[in-house]
Protein backbone atom coordinates (compact mmCIF):
# COMPACT_ATOMS: atom_id res chain seq x y z
CA UNK A 1 0.00 0.00 0.00
CA UNK A 2 2.49 2.73 1.47
CA UNK A 3 4.66 1.88 -2.13
CA UNK A 4 1.42 2.20 -4.69
CA UNK A 5 1.10 5.46 -6.59
CA UNK A 6 -1.84 7.72 -4.83
CA UNK A 7 -1.43 9.90 -8.13
CA UNK A 8 -2.55 8.49 -11.76
CA UNK A 9 -2.34 10.91 -14.80
CA UNK A 10 -3.64 9.05 -17.73
CA UNK A 11 -4.36 9.80 -21.30
CA UNK A 12 -4.33 13.61 -20.60
CA UNK A 13 -4.99 16.34 -22.96
CA UNK A 14 -5.70 19.57 -22.69
CA UNK A 15 -6.74 22.69 -24.98
CA UNK A 16 -7.53 25.51 -23.92
CA UNK A 17 -9.34 27.00 -26.52
CA UNK A 18 -10.55 24.83 -29.22
CA UNK A 19 -9.24 26.84 -31.93
CA UNK A 20 -5.96 26.04 -30.66
CA UNK A 21 -3.36 23.93 -33.15
CA UNK A 22 -1.58 22.49 -30.91
CA UNK A 23 -2.67 20.98 -27.04
CA UNK A 24 -1.85 23.10 -24.31
CA UNK A 25 -0.81 19.44 -23.14
CA UNK A 26 -0.21 16.11 -24.90
CA UNK A 27 -1.07 12.86 -23.67
CA UNK A 28 0.36 12.79 -20.18
CA UNK A 29 0.33 9.85 -18.77
CA UNK A 30 2.22 9.78 -15.12
CA UNK A 31 2.22 8.09 -12.15
CA UNK A 32 3.42 9.50 -8.57
CA UNK A 33 5.05 7.72 -5.93
CA UNK A 34 3.43 8.12 -2.39
CA UNK A 35 5.43 10.15 0.59
CA UNK A 36 8.03 11.36 -2.36
CA UNK A 37 8.83 14.80 -3.53
CA UNK A 38 8.33 14.61 -7.56
CA UNK A 39 9.67 17.74 -9.33
CA UNK A 40 8.12 18.36 -12.71
CA UNK A 41 10.66 20.73 -14.61
CA UNK A 42 10.29 22.80 -18.21
CA UNK A 43 10.13 26.26 -19.82
CA UNK A 44 8.22 28.98 -19.36
CA UNK A 45 4.57 28.04 -20.52
CA UNK A 46 4.90 24.41 -21.06
CA UNK A 47 1.89 23.88 -19.11
CA UNK A 48 3.39 22.83 -15.40
CA UNK A 49 0.78 25.18 -13.54
CA UNK A 50 -2.01 23.82 -16.08
CA UNK A 51 -0.98 20.10 -14.93
CA UNK A 52 -0.43 21.06 -11.54
CA UNK A 53 -4.30 23.12 -11.47
CA UNK A 54 -5.70 19.61 -13.03
CA UNK A 55 -4.26 17.40 -10.17
CA UNK A 56 -5.76 20.14 -7.57
CA UNK A 57 -9.04 19.62 -9.31
CA UNK A 58 -9.11 23.36 -9.76
CA UNK A 59 -9.17 22.57 -13.87
CA UNK A 60 -11.00 19.84 -15.86
CA UNK A 61 -8.72 17.96 -18.37
CA UNK A 62 -10.28 18.30 -22.35
CA UNK A 63 -9.44 14.60 -22.59
CA UNK A 64 -8.05 11.66 -19.76
CA UNK A 65 -8.08 11.94 -16.15
CA UNK A 66 -6.98 12.46 -13.22
CA UNK A 67 -7.14 9.54 -10.43
CA UNK A 68 -5.86 9.84 -6.40
CA UNK A 69 -6.39 6.83 -5.63
CA UNK A 70 -9.47 5.55 -6.13
CA UNK A 71 -11.23 9.24 -6.96
CA UNK A 72 -11.40 10.71 -10.13
CA UNK A 73 -10.30 14.05 -9.53
CA UNK A 74 -13.36 16.76 -10.34
CA UNK A 75 -13.13 19.37 -7.89
CA UNK A 76 -11.00 20.89 -5.42
CA UNK A 77 -10.69 19.24 -1.66
CA UNK A 78 -8.48 19.98 1.41
CA UNK A 79 -6.90 16.34 0.84
CA UNK A 80 -5.14 17.72 -1.61
CA UNK A 81 -3.83 20.98 -1.80
CA UNK A 82 -1.91 23.10 -3.41
CA UNK A 83 0.79 26.20 -2.25
CA UNK A 84 1.18 28.78 -4.94
CA UNK A 85 3.61 31.03 -6.02
CA UNK A 86 2.41 34.36 -3.81
CA UNK A 87 1.20 33.68 -0.63
CA UNK A 88 -2.08 34.89 -1.27
CA UNK A 89 -2.64 35.24 2.71
CA UNK A 90 -5.88 37.18 3.74
CA UNK A 91 -4.67 40.53 5.39
CA UNK A 92 -7.55 40.90 7.49
CA UNK A 93 -6.72 37.58 9.70
CA UNK A 94 -4.19 37.00 11.97
CA UNK A 95 -1.06 34.10 11.36
CA UNK A 96 -2.36 32.11 12.98
CA UNK A 97 -6.14 32.26 11.84
CA UNK A 98 -4.46 31.89 8.60
CA UNK A 99 -2.64 28.95 9.81
CA UNK A 100 -6.28 27.71 11.00
CA UNK A 101 -8.54 28.65 8.07
CA UNK A 102 -8.49 24.80 6.39
CA UNK A 103 -9.64 23.53 9.90
CA UNK A 104 -12.17 26.31 10.34
CA UNK A 105 -13.55 25.48 6.54
CA UNK A 106 -13.67 21.80 7.76
CA UNK A 107 -15.98 22.72 11.15
CA UNK A 108 -12.62 20.84 12.97
CA UNK A 109 -10.13 24.11 14.34
CA UNK A 110 -11.40 23.38 17.95
CA UNK A 111 -10.69 20.07 18.02
CA UNK A 112 -7.77 20.54 16.18
CA UNK A 113 -6.12 23.86 17.65
CA UNK A 114 -3.18 21.84 18.97
CA UNK A 115 -2.04 20.83 15.47
CA UNK A 116 -1.96 24.96 14.23
CA UNK A 117 0.37 25.83 17.28
CA UNK A 118 2.51 22.89 16.53
CA UNK A 119 2.94 23.70 12.92
CA UNK A 120 3.05 27.28 13.56
CA UNK A 121 6.39 26.36 15.68
CA UNK A 122 7.37 23.57 13.35
CA UNK A 123 7.69 26.23 10.49
CA UNK A 124 9.83 28.71 12.29
CA UNK A 125 6.49 31.30 13.78
CA UNK A 126 6.27 30.83 17.35
CA UNK A 127 6.76 34.71 17.80
CA UNK A 128 4.36 35.82 14.96
CA UNK A 129 0.91 34.10 15.95
CA UNK A 130 -0.61 37.21 16.50
CA UNK A 131 0.72 39.47 14.39
CA UNK A 132 -0.98 40.61 11.33
CA UNK A 133 0.46 38.69 7.89
CA UNK A 134 1.22 42.20 6.29
CA UNK A 135 3.75 42.68 8.96
CA UNK A 136 5.94 39.32 7.47
CA UNK A 137 8.69 39.33 5.23
CA UNK A 138 8.02 37.68 2.02
CA UNK A 139 9.58 33.87 3.50
CA UNK A 140 7.57 34.33 6.60
CA UNK A 141 4.46 34.81 4.75
CA UNK A 142 5.38 31.82 2.55
CA UNK A 143 5.62 29.67 5.45
CA UNK A 144 2.22 30.91 7.05
CA UNK A 145 0.75 29.28 3.71
CA UNK A 146 2.67 26.10 4.11
CA UNK A 147 1.58 25.57 7.60
CA UNK A 148 -1.86 26.38 6.32
CA UNK A 149 -1.28 23.82 3.41
CA UNK A 150 -0.63 21.17 6.04
CA UNK A 151 -3.02 22.23 8.73
CA UNK A 152 -5.71 20.11 6.81
CA UNK A 153 -3.32 17.08 6.82
CA UNK A 154 -3.22 16.72 3.39
CA UNK A 155 -2.40 13.43 1.53
CA UNK A 156 -0.68 15.31 -1.01
CA UNK A 157 0.52 18.63 -1.54
CA UNK A 158 0.98 20.26 -5.05
CA UNK A 159 3.29 23.16 -4.74
CA UNK A 160 3.93 25.79 -8.00
CA UNK A 161 7.36 27.49 -7.82
CA UNK A 162 6.07 28.41 -3.86
CA UNK A 163 9.61 29.89 -3.70
CA UNK A 164 10.71 31.76 -6.82
CA UNK A 165 9.76 34.95 -5.15
CA UNK A 166 12.10 34.14 -2.19
CA UNK A 167 15.68 35.66 -1.33
CA UNK A 168 18.07 32.94 -1.86
CA UNK A 169 18.53 32.24 2.36
CA UNK A 170 14.95 32.09 2.48
CA UNK A 171 14.52 29.56 -0.69
CA UNK A 172 17.29 27.10 0.41
CA UNK A 173 16.51 26.98 3.89
CA UNK A 174 12.43 26.44 2.71
CA UNK A 175 13.37 24.11 0.11
CA UNK A 176 15.08 21.47 2.72
CA UNK A 177 12.57 22.07 5.25
CA UNK A 178 9.73 21.23 2.62
CA UNK A 179 11.65 18.23 1.04
CA UNK A 180 12.44 17.33 5.33
CA UNK A 181 8.42 17.75 5.93
CA UNK A 182 7.69 15.69 2.61
CA UNK A 183 9.17 12.73 3.78
CA UNK A 184 8.52 12.64 7.79
CA UNK A 185 5.35 13.24 7.29
CA UNK A 186 4.92 10.93 4.62
CA UNK A 187 2.87 13.22 2.40
CA UNK A 188 3.22 12.69 -1.44
CA UNK A 189 5.07 16.08 -2.93
CA UNK A 190 4.55 17.53 -6.33
CA UNK A 191 6.76 20.34 -6.61
CA UNK A 192 6.85 22.60 -10.35
CA UNK A 193 10.06 24.86 -10.44
CA UNK A 194 12.13 25.57 -13.95
CA UNK A 195 15.08 25.89 -11.26
CA UNK A 196 16.90 22.63 -12.23
CA UNK A 197 19.17 23.07 -8.84
CA UNK A 198 16.05 23.13 -6.58
CA UNK A 199 14.30 20.07 -8.49
CA UNK A 200 18.34 18.38 -8.10
CA UNK A 201 17.59 19.51 -4.04
CA UNK A 202 14.43 18.44 -3.13
CA UNK A 203 13.00 15.72 -5.90
CA UNK A 204 13.18 12.24 -5.36
CA UNK A 205 12.26 12.27 -9.11
CA UNK A 206 12.61 14.42 -12.01
CA UNK A 207 9.58 14.80 -14.13
CA UNK A 208 11.18 16.48 -17.74
CA UNK A 209 8.23 18.97 -19.79
CA UNK A 210 8.39 20.21 -23.13
CA UNK A 211 6.75 22.42 -24.76
CA UNK A 212 4.53 23.43 -28.00
CA UNK A 213 2.76 20.87 -27.12
CA UNK A 214 3.52 20.55 -23.26
CA UNK A 215 4.39 16.95 -23.38
CA UNK A 216 6.50 14.32 -21.01
CA UNK A 217 10.00 14.17 -22.43
CA UNK A 218 11.71 12.31 -19.61
CA UNK A 219 12.14 11.15 -15.99
CA UNK A 220 15.33 11.48 -13.77
CA UNK A 221 15.51 9.54 -10.42
CA UNK A 222 17.69 11.50 -8.09
CA UNK A 223 19.07 8.63 -5.28
CA UNK A 224 20.98 11.63 -2.77
CA UNK A 225 20.08 11.10 0.85
CA UNK A 226 18.74 13.89 2.73
CA UNK A 227 19.60 16.95 3.93
CA UNK A 228 22.08 16.74 0.09
CA UNK A 229 24.93 18.71 0.02
CA UNK A 230 24.48 21.23 -3.70
CA UNK A 231 28.52 21.00 -3.90
CA UNK A 232 29.30 17.22 -4.06
CA UNK A 233 30.20 15.64 -7.06
CA UNK A 234 27.14 13.62 -7.34
CA UNK A 235 24.57 16.59 -6.99
CA UNK A 236 26.66 18.58 -9.66
CA UNK A 237 26.31 15.78 -12.02
CA UNK A 238 23.14 14.96 -11.62
CA UNK A 239 22.31 18.88 -12.51
CA UNK A 240 24.49 18.77 -15.52
CA UNK A 241 22.75 15.39 -17.12
CA UNK A 242 19.14 17.65 -16.54
CA UNK A 243 20.92 20.51 -17.80
CA UNK A 244 22.12 18.15 -20.90
CA UNK A 245 18.51 17.24 -21.39
CA UNK A 246 17.28 20.54 -21.88
CA UNK A 247 19.77 21.67 -24.41
CA UNK A 248 18.61 18.52 -26.33
CA UNK A 249 15.21 19.82 -26.63
CA UNK A 250 16.34 22.71 -27.56
CA UNK A 251 18.26 21.89 -30.14
CA UNK A 252 15.42 19.47 -31.59
CA UNK A 253 12.91 21.93 -31.02
CA UNK A 254 14.94 24.64 -33.22
CA UNK A 255 14.52 22.40 -36.11
CA UNK A 256 10.74 21.37 -36.17
CA UNK A 257 9.76 24.14 -32.82
CA UNK A 258 5.76 23.30 -33.38
CA UNK A 259 5.98 19.26 -33.66
CA UNK A 260 5.59 17.14 -30.72
CA UNK A 261 9.03 15.20 -29.84
CA UNK A 262 8.92 11.08 -30.24
CA UNK A 263 9.56 9.89 -27.61
CA UNK A 264 8.55 6.24 -26.28
CA UNK A 265 4.86 6.30 -25.31
CA UNK A 266 4.40 6.16 -21.63
CA UNK A 267 2.62 2.85 -20.01
CA UNK A 268 0.72 4.08 -17.29
CA UNK A 269 -1.76 1.99 -15.56
CA UNK A 270 -4.08 3.15 -13.15
CA UNK A 271 -5.72 0.57 -10.42
CA UNK A 272 -8.72 -0.75 -11.67
CA UNK A 273 -10.67 -0.33 -9.15
CA UNK A 274 -14.37 -2.17 -8.83
CA UNK A 275 -14.82 0.19 -6.09
CA UNK A 276 -14.93 3.75 -7.70
CA UNK A 277 -16.47 5.08 -4.79
CA UNK A 278 -15.86 8.87 -3.58
CA UNK A 279 -12.75 7.95 -1.39
CA UNK A 280 -12.24 12.06 0.00
CA UNK B 1 17.35 97.05 25.70
CA UNK B 2 14.51 97.31 23.14
CA UNK B 3 15.73 94.38 21.10
CA UNK B 4 15.27 92.48 24.03
CA UNK B 5 11.27 93.81 24.86
CA UNK B 6 10.68 93.05 20.52
CA UNK B 7 12.11 89.60 21.18
CA UNK B 8 10.00 89.11 24.06
CA UNK B 9 6.90 87.93 22.21
CA UNK B 10 8.37 86.10 19.48
CA UNK B 11 10.61 84.03 22.21
CA UNK B 12 7.16 83.76 24.08
CA UNK B 13 5.61 81.86 20.81
CA UNK B 14 8.38 79.96 20.43
CA UNK B 15 8.36 78.37 23.48
CA UNK B 16 4.80 77.49 23.75
CA UNK B 17 5.37 75.70 19.95
CA UNK B 18 8.68 73.78 21.06
CA UNK B 19 6.44 72.95 24.56
CA UNK B 20 3.34 72.22 22.35
CA UNK B 21 5.23 69.54 19.94
CA UNK B 22 6.82 67.85 22.61
CA UNK B 23 3.40 67.06 24.01
CA UNK B 24 1.68 63.16 23.25
CA UNK B 25 -0.13 63.23 19.84
CA UNK B 26 -3.56 62.78 21.20
CA UNK B 27 -2.93 66.03 23.72
CA UNK B 28 -2.02 68.20 20.81
CA UNK B 29 -4.99 66.72 18.72
CA UNK B 30 -7.09 67.64 21.36
CA UNK B 31 -5.90 70.92 21.98
CA UNK B 32 -6.30 71.66 18.20
CA UNK B 33 -9.71 70.13 18.12
CA UNK B 34 -10.63 72.64 21.00
CA UNK B 35 -9.13 75.75 19.15
CA UNK B 36 -11.12 74.83 15.97
CA UNK B 37 -14.68 74.93 18.04
CA UNK B 38 -13.34 78.10 19.74
CA UNK B 39 -12.86 79.44 16.48
CA UNK B 40 -16.11 78.56 14.91
CA UNK B 41 -17.84 79.69 17.90
CA UNK B 42 -16.09 83.01 17.91
CA UNK B 43 -17.53 83.61 14.33
CA UNK B 44 -20.90 82.78 15.19
CA UNK B 45 -20.84 85.21 18.25
CA UNK B 46 -19.24 87.92 15.94
CA UNK B 47 -22.25 87.06 13.53
CA UNK B 48 -24.53 87.48 16.01
CA UNK B 49 -23.06 90.59 16.99
CA UNK B 50 -23.32 92.49 13.55
CA UNK B 51 -26.74 90.90 12.99
CA UNK B 52 -27.70 92.47 16.53
CA UNK B 53 -26.34 96.06 15.21
CA UNK B 54 -27.67 96.26 12.11
CA UNK B 55 -31.14 97.50 12.29
CA UNK B 56 -32.44 96.09 8.98
CA UNK B 57 -31.78 92.30 10.49
CA UNK B 58 -31.98 93.13 14.76
CA UNK B 59 -35.10 90.86 14.88
CA UNK B 60 -32.99 87.91 14.16
CA UNK B 61 -30.68 88.78 17.11
CA UNK B 62 -31.65 85.74 18.84
CA UNK B 63 -29.14 83.95 16.31
CA UNK B 64 -26.31 84.48 18.42
CA UNK B 65 -24.79 82.17 20.67
CA UNK B 66 -25.98 82.90 23.60
CA UNK B 67 -29.89 82.65 22.86
CA UNK B 68 -29.29 79.71 20.99
CA UNK B 69 -27.36 77.94 23.37
CA UNK B 70 -29.71 78.77 26.36
CA UNK B 71 -32.54 77.51 23.93
CA UNK B 72 -30.39 74.29 23.28
CA UNK B 73 -30.14 73.69 27.45
CA UNK B 74 -33.91 74.32 28.23
CA UNK B 75 -34.62 72.15 25.13
CA UNK B 76 -32.69 69.05 26.30
CA UNK B 77 -34.21 66.32 27.83
CA UNK B 78 -37.37 67.41 26.71
CA UNK B 79 -40.21 65.00 25.12
CA UNK B 80 -40.29 67.98 21.96
CA UNK B 81 -36.45 67.11 21.56
CA UNK B 82 -36.55 64.02 21.85
CA UNK B 83 -39.34 62.93 19.72
CA UNK B 84 -38.04 65.15 16.73
CA UNK B 85 -34.42 63.47 16.49
CA UNK B 86 -36.09 59.75 16.66
CA UNK B 87 -38.87 60.69 14.08
CA UNK B 88 -35.06 62.10 12.11
CA UNK B 89 -33.37 59.32 13.31
CA UNK B 90 -35.88 56.74 11.85
CA UNK B 91 -36.51 58.25 8.62
CA UNK B 92 -32.84 58.02 8.14
CA UNK B 93 -32.07 54.10 9.44
CA UNK B 94 -35.05 53.43 7.05
CA UNK B 95 -33.22 55.10 4.09
CA UNK B 96 -29.91 53.83 4.95
CA UNK B 97 -31.78 50.26 5.49
CA UNK B 98 -32.52 50.42 1.57
CA UNK B 99 -30.18 51.74 0.34
CA UNK B 100 -27.84 49.22 1.87
CA UNK B 101 -30.35 46.43 0.80
CA UNK B 102 -30.04 48.11 -2.87
CA UNK B 103 -26.58 49.41 -2.87
CA UNK B 104 -24.39 46.15 -1.66
CA UNK B 105 -25.93 43.60 -4.02
CA UNK B 106 -25.85 46.23 -7.00
CA UNK B 107 -22.17 46.73 -6.43
CA UNK B 108 -20.89 43.63 -5.77
CA UNK B 109 -22.54 42.92 -9.54
CA UNK B 110 -20.99 46.22 -10.64
CA UNK B 111 -17.60 45.51 -9.03
CA UNK B 112 -17.54 41.18 -10.40
CA UNK B 113 -18.64 41.85 -13.69
CA UNK B 114 -17.08 44.07 -16.09
CA UNK B 115 -19.80 44.27 -18.30
CA UNK B 116 -22.38 44.84 -15.80
CA UNK B 117 -19.70 47.61 -14.51
CA UNK B 118 -19.89 48.71 -18.38
CA UNK B 119 -23.47 49.05 -18.37
CA UNK B 120 -24.04 50.41 -15.21
CA UNK B 121 -21.59 53.16 -15.21
CA UNK B 122 -22.66 56.02 -17.64
CA UNK B 123 -26.65 55.49 -16.06
CA UNK B 124 -25.69 55.49 -12.17
CA UNK B 125 -23.00 58.35 -12.64
CA UNK B 126 -25.49 60.51 -14.28
CA UNK B 127 -28.30 59.75 -11.23
CA UNK B 128 -26.14 60.25 -8.50
CA UNK B 129 -25.22 63.89 -10.44
CA UNK B 130 -29.24 64.28 -9.33
CA UNK B 131 -29.56 65.73 -6.14
CA UNK B 132 -32.27 63.72 -4.00
CA UNK B 133 -34.51 66.47 -3.69
CA UNK B 134 -35.13 66.60 -7.94
CA UNK B 135 -37.02 63.20 -7.11
CA UNK B 136 -39.68 65.17 -4.46
CA UNK B 137 -42.36 65.85 -7.33
CA UNK B 138 -42.19 61.73 -8.24
CA UNK B 139 -41.97 60.72 -4.66
CA UNK B 140 -45.04 62.72 -3.65
CA UNK B 141 -46.59 61.44 -6.77
CA UNK B 142 -45.20 57.61 -5.90
CA UNK B 143 -46.12 57.31 -2.07
CA UNK B 144 -49.44 57.52 0.04
CA UNK B 145 -47.41 59.33 3.07
CA UNK B 146 -45.23 61.87 3.25
CA UNK B 147 -42.67 59.97 5.30
CA UNK B 148 -42.37 56.85 2.45
CA UNK B 149 -41.86 60.20 0.30
CA UNK B 150 -38.89 61.21 2.54
CA UNK B 151 -37.64 57.39 2.90
CA UNK B 152 -37.80 57.45 -0.91
CA UNK B 153 -35.85 60.83 -1.29
CA UNK B 154 -33.26 59.12 1.40
CA UNK B 155 -32.58 56.17 -0.25
CA UNK B 156 -32.68 57.98 -3.82
CA UNK B 157 -29.26 60.06 -1.67
CA UNK B 158 -27.31 56.70 -0.33
CA UNK B 159 -27.67 54.38 -2.84
CA UNK B 160 -25.27 55.74 -5.09
CA UNK B 161 -21.79 55.86 -3.10
CA UNK B 162 -22.67 52.44 -1.17
CA UNK B 163 -23.18 51.21 -5.03
CA UNK B 164 -19.98 52.49 -5.61
CA UNK B 165 -17.97 51.78 -2.49
CA UNK B 166 -19.06 48.35 -2.55
CA UNK B 167 -18.01 47.55 -6.61
CA UNK B 168 -14.60 49.11 -5.40
CA UNK B 169 -14.56 46.85 -2.52
CA UNK B 170 -14.87 44.02 -4.99
CA UNK B 171 -12.68 44.90 -7.48
CA UNK B 172 -10.19 45.43 -5.29
CA UNK B 173 -10.64 41.12 -4.29
CA UNK B 174 -7.37 39.15 -4.83
CA UNK B 175 -8.96 36.66 -7.29
CA UNK B 176 -5.90 34.46 -5.96
CA UNK B 177 -7.98 35.10 -2.39
CA UNK B 178 -10.80 32.66 -4.04
CA UNK B 179 -8.55 30.13 -5.66
CA UNK B 180 -6.85 29.08 -1.78
CA UNK B 181 -10.20 29.08 0.08
CA UNK B 182 -11.91 27.31 -2.64
CA UNK B 183 -8.63 24.67 -2.24
CA UNK B 184 -9.03 24.96 1.35
CA UNK B 185 -12.62 23.52 0.82
CA UNK B 186 -14.56 26.25 1.30
CA UNK B 187 -18.13 26.12 0.08
CA UNK B 188 -20.15 29.24 -1.02
CA UNK B 189 -21.49 30.41 2.15
CA UNK B 190 -18.24 30.19 3.74
CA UNK B 191 -16.79 32.14 0.63
CA UNK B 192 -19.26 34.87 1.21
CA UNK B 193 -18.74 35.02 5.32
CA UNK B 194 -14.57 33.94 5.22
CA UNK B 195 -13.27 35.85 2.33
CA UNK B 196 -16.18 38.45 0.11
CA UNK B 197 -17.40 40.08 3.12
CA UNK B 198 -14.52 40.86 5.39
CA UNK B 199 -12.60 42.26 2.40
CA UNK B 200 -15.19 44.35 0.99
CA UNK B 201 -16.57 45.68 4.06
CA UNK B 202 -14.15 48.45 4.92
CA UNK B 203 -15.46 49.54 1.12
CA UNK B 204 -18.71 49.33 2.11
CA UNK B 205 -18.37 51.34 5.39
CA UNK B 206 -16.51 53.94 3.31
CA UNK B 207 -19.48 54.00 1.01
CA UNK B 208 -22.08 54.33 3.61
CA UNK B 209 -20.16 57.21 5.57
CA UNK B 210 -20.57 59.08 2.37
CA UNK B 211 -24.01 58.18 2.19
CA UNK B 212 -24.63 58.95 5.78
CA UNK B 213 -23.26 62.50 4.77
CA UNK B 214 -25.25 62.97 1.96
CA UNK B 215 -28.12 61.53 3.86
CA UNK B 216 -28.49 63.68 6.76
CA UNK B 217 -27.88 66.94 4.50
CA UNK B 218 -30.93 65.62 2.20
CA UNK B 219 -33.57 64.87 5.27
CA UNK B 220 -33.43 68.27 6.95
CA UNK B 221 -34.92 70.20 3.48
CA UNK B 222 -36.98 67.18 2.67
CA UNK B 223 -38.30 67.33 6.05
CA UNK B 224 -39.21 70.99 5.78
CA UNK B 225 -42.37 69.52 2.97
CA UNK B 226 -45.84 67.90 4.44
CA UNK B 227 -44.56 65.63 7.14
CA UNK B 228 -45.20 67.02 11.20
CA UNK B 229 -42.11 66.22 12.80
CA UNK B 230 -38.28 65.83 12.90
CA UNK B 231 -35.29 68.25 13.04
CA UNK B 232 -36.31 69.92 9.28
CA UNK B 233 -40.16 70.42 10.24
CA UNK B 234 -38.73 71.94 14.01
CA UNK B 235 -36.27 74.54 11.90
CA UNK B 236 -39.48 75.57 10.06
CA UNK B 237 -41.81 75.39 12.56
CA UNK B 238 -39.59 77.73 14.62
CA UNK B 239 -39.34 80.40 11.89
CA UNK B 240 -43.12 80.58 11.15
CA UNK B 241 -42.92 81.64 15.11
CA UNK B 242 -40.35 83.82 15.34
CA UNK B 243 -38.55 81.54 17.82
CA UNK B 244 -35.15 82.18 16.01
CA UNK B 245 -33.05 80.80 19.08
CA UNK B 246 -34.93 77.72 19.00
CA UNK B 247 -33.72 77.38 14.87
CA UNK B 248 -30.76 77.85 16.02
CA UNK B 249 -30.62 75.29 18.13
CA UNK B 250 -32.03 72.91 16.61
CA UNK B 251 -29.46 73.63 13.71
CA UNK B 252 -26.69 72.99 16.86
CA UNK B 253 -28.69 69.59 16.93
CA UNK B 254 -28.30 68.72 13.41
CA UNK B 255 -24.57 69.38 13.61
CA UNK B 256 -23.84 67.57 16.73
CA UNK B 257 -26.03 64.69 15.42
CA UNK B 258 -24.60 64.52 12.27
CA UNK B 259 -20.79 64.35 13.91
CA UNK B 260 -21.97 61.33 15.78
CA UNK B 261 -23.17 60.10 13.01
CA UNK B 262 -20.05 60.13 10.82
CA UNK B 263 -18.01 59.28 14.16
CA UNK B 264 -19.86 55.77 14.35
CA UNK B 265 -19.24 55.03 10.21
CA UNK B 266 -15.32 56.25 10.83
CA UNK B 267 -15.16 53.71 13.75
CA UNK B 268 -16.62 50.61 11.51
CA UNK B 269 -14.68 51.83 8.79
CA UNK B 270 -11.20 51.60 11.08
CA UNK B 271 -12.92 48.49 12.42
CA UNK B 272 -13.35 46.33 9.57
CA UNK B 273 -9.66 48.36 8.11
CA UNK B 274 -7.36 45.39 6.70
CA UNK B 275 -5.06 47.83 5.32
CA UNK B 276 -1.66 47.71 7.16
CA UNK B 277 -1.60 50.81 9.09
N1 LIG C 1 -6.43 30.49 -18.79
C1 LIG C 1 -5.76 30.27 -19.94
N2 LIG C 1 -6.36 30.44 -21.13
C2 LIG C 1 -5.71 30.22 -22.28
N3 LIG C 1 -4.41 29.83 -22.34
C3 LIG C 1 -3.75 29.65 -21.19
C4 LIG C 1 -4.39 29.86 -19.93
N4 LIG C 1 -3.49 29.62 -18.95
C5 LIG C 1 -2.36 29.27 -19.57
N5 LIG C 1 -2.51 29.28 -20.91
C6 LIG C 1 -1.47 28.92 -21.89
O1 LIG C 1 -1.15 27.57 -21.70
C7 LIG C 1 0.25 27.37 -21.77
C8 LIG C 1 0.76 26.73 -20.50
O2 LIG C 1 0.58 27.62 -19.41
P1 LIG C 1 1.07 27.27 -17.94
O3 LIG C 1 0.70 28.39 -17.07
O4 LIG C 1 0.59 25.94 -17.58
O5 LIG C 1 2.66 27.24 -18.14
P2 LIG C 1 3.80 27.01 -17.07
O6 LIG C 1 4.58 25.85 -17.53
O7 LIG C 1 3.24 26.94 -15.71
O8 LIG C 1 4.67 28.31 -17.25
P3 LIG C 1 5.47 29.15 -16.15
O9 LIG C 1 6.70 28.39 -15.86
O10 LIG C 1 5.76 30.44 -16.83
O11 LIG C 1 4.57 29.31 -14.98
C9 LIG C 1 0.85 28.73 -22.04
O12 LIG C 1 1.15 28.81 -23.41
C10 LIG C 1 -0.22 29.71 -21.67
O13 LIG C 1 -0.16 30.83 -22.50
MG1 LIG D 1 3.33 28.26 -14.01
Amino acid sequence: MSTASPIWISDLTHYYNRKQEMPTLDDINLSIPQGQLTALIGRSGCGKSTLLQMVAGLLMPTEGAVRIRAHTVTKPSAKWNMMFQKPSLYPWMTVRENAALGLVFAGTYKQKKDRVEELLDMVGLSEHKDKNVQDLSGGQQQRVALARSLATEPEVLLLDEPFSALDAFTRTALQTEVAQICHDQNITMVLVTHDIEEAVAMADQVVIMSHNPGQIVGEKHIPLDYPRDRNSGEFITLKDELFAEFEKIDQAKQKKPFERLEVPKREVKPPVDDSLQQAS
Amino acid sequence: MSTAQISMPAEFFSQLSVNFKKMPVWAQSTINSILGMSILLFMWWIGGLLIANNPDTEAFADFAPGPALSALWALIGTEFLNDTIISSLERIIYGLFWGIVIGVPLGVLMGYFVGMRQVANMPFQFLRMISPLAWMPIAVLAYDTWDGAIVFLIVMATVWPIVFGTAHGVQRIDPNWFRVARNLGADGFQMLRRVIMPAIAQDVFAGIRLAVGVAWVVLVPAEYLGVTSGLGYAINDARDTLAYDTLAAMVVVIGVIGYLLDAVAVFLIKRYSWHAS
